[in-house]
């Protein structure tokens, strides 16, 4: 993708143009980030803290009242309970996919059927988390959109 | 979560009761006996009987893989129970180890049959969400690897 930034004539308000055949769901993403500006979480690992982008994220899990972002190789400890991250998150491609876990729709590979009706998503680093039956329909849902 | 297990057990009680359906009549063909409306309306309930606890466990949402085949043993056992129950209430046939034999079979079979339906559907369902899950991220893979190649090059 090409950026160019041109300087406005002094009477002129800044504008942003986005020239593109169609808008893709990571140019939408971006659009609603440059307007949130929210798109960055703290995580903590080992003492040190990390800014975290909404592309980093693979997935939030809750475990023992504790809410970690698994990125692709590392694991952080984010201070937001789940449901603080998904209205965080709500206008990105982030979908609740179990009582304890909130999928980044963008770091999907490929889903494949599993027992009972749920899912399995195979995410782009190699691992597989399932998504419940009762969070397959809406899932279906945002995909339609 | 009510919407949720109402409609498991009307996709239960539907596959149930055609697997159901398809094993009577294989073994109405071979006996050469006939049936009864009353028989018909027994074959119904005890679908929807045994369609009860299938709806009930895909409700249950456990994460751990052991505990879901803890549940689908459970399940399974639960089925051939009543299934035994039914027969001798209705006076299908008489409990001899020969009979039971014949139940697990046919148990078996109904069971692997619904299964295998509810797989066919599941990955239908999941080819179409996999398309569109292509279609919405192709644009940006595909701007990313011609990134990536333009960078190669530049290498």
């Amino acid at each position: 993708m090409k950026i160019i930034i041109e300087t406005p004539l002094p009477d002129e308000e800044d504008t942003v143009v986005i020239r593109c055949a169609s808008p893709d769901q990571q140019l939408i993403n971006m659009i609603y980030a440059y307007q949130t500006e929210k798109t960055e979480i703290t995580g903590y690992r080992n003492d040190k803290i990390t800014r975290l982008s909404y592309q980093d994220v693979y997935y939030f899990e809750a475990t023992d009242n504790r809410v970690y972002a698994y990125c692709h190789s590392d694991v952080y400890e984010v201070k937001h309970k789940l449901y603080e991250l998904e209205e965080i998150f709500s206008t990105f491609d982030f979908e609740r996919c179990s009582k304890s876990m909130i999928v980044n729709l963008e770091k999907i590979e490929f889903l494949s059927p599993h027992f009972g009706g749920k899912l399995e998503a195979h995410l782009k680093n190699g691992e597989k988390i399932i998504i419940s039956r009762r969070y397959v329909h809406n899932l279906k849902i945002k995909l339609d959109n | 979560m009510i919407k949720e297990f109402f409609t498991s057990l009307l996709h239960y009680f539907v596959n149930i009761i055609t697997a159901v359906i398809i094993a009577v009549a294989v073994y109405l063909t071979i006996s050469g006996q006939q049936i009864d409306s009353t028989m018909l309306w027994q074959i119904l309930f005890s679908g929807f009987i045994t369609a009860l606890p299938s709806a009930i466990l895909v409700c249950i949402d456990t994460k751990s893989g052991k505990v879901l085949l803890m549940l689908w043993l459970l399940h399974f056992l639960l089925i051939f129970g009543l299934t035994l129950v039914m027969l001798k209430l209705f006076g299908w046939c008489n409990i001899t180890p020969v009979s039971t034999l014949i139940t697990f079979g046919v148990v078996v079979f109904i069971y692997l049959f619904t299964s295998y339906v509810h797989y066919l559907v599941d990955r239908s369902h999941v080819a179409l969400m996999n398309q569109k899950l292509k279609k919405r991220y192709f644009k940006a893979e595909y701007a990313r690897e011609l990134a990536e190649k333009a960078k190669k090059s530049d290498e």
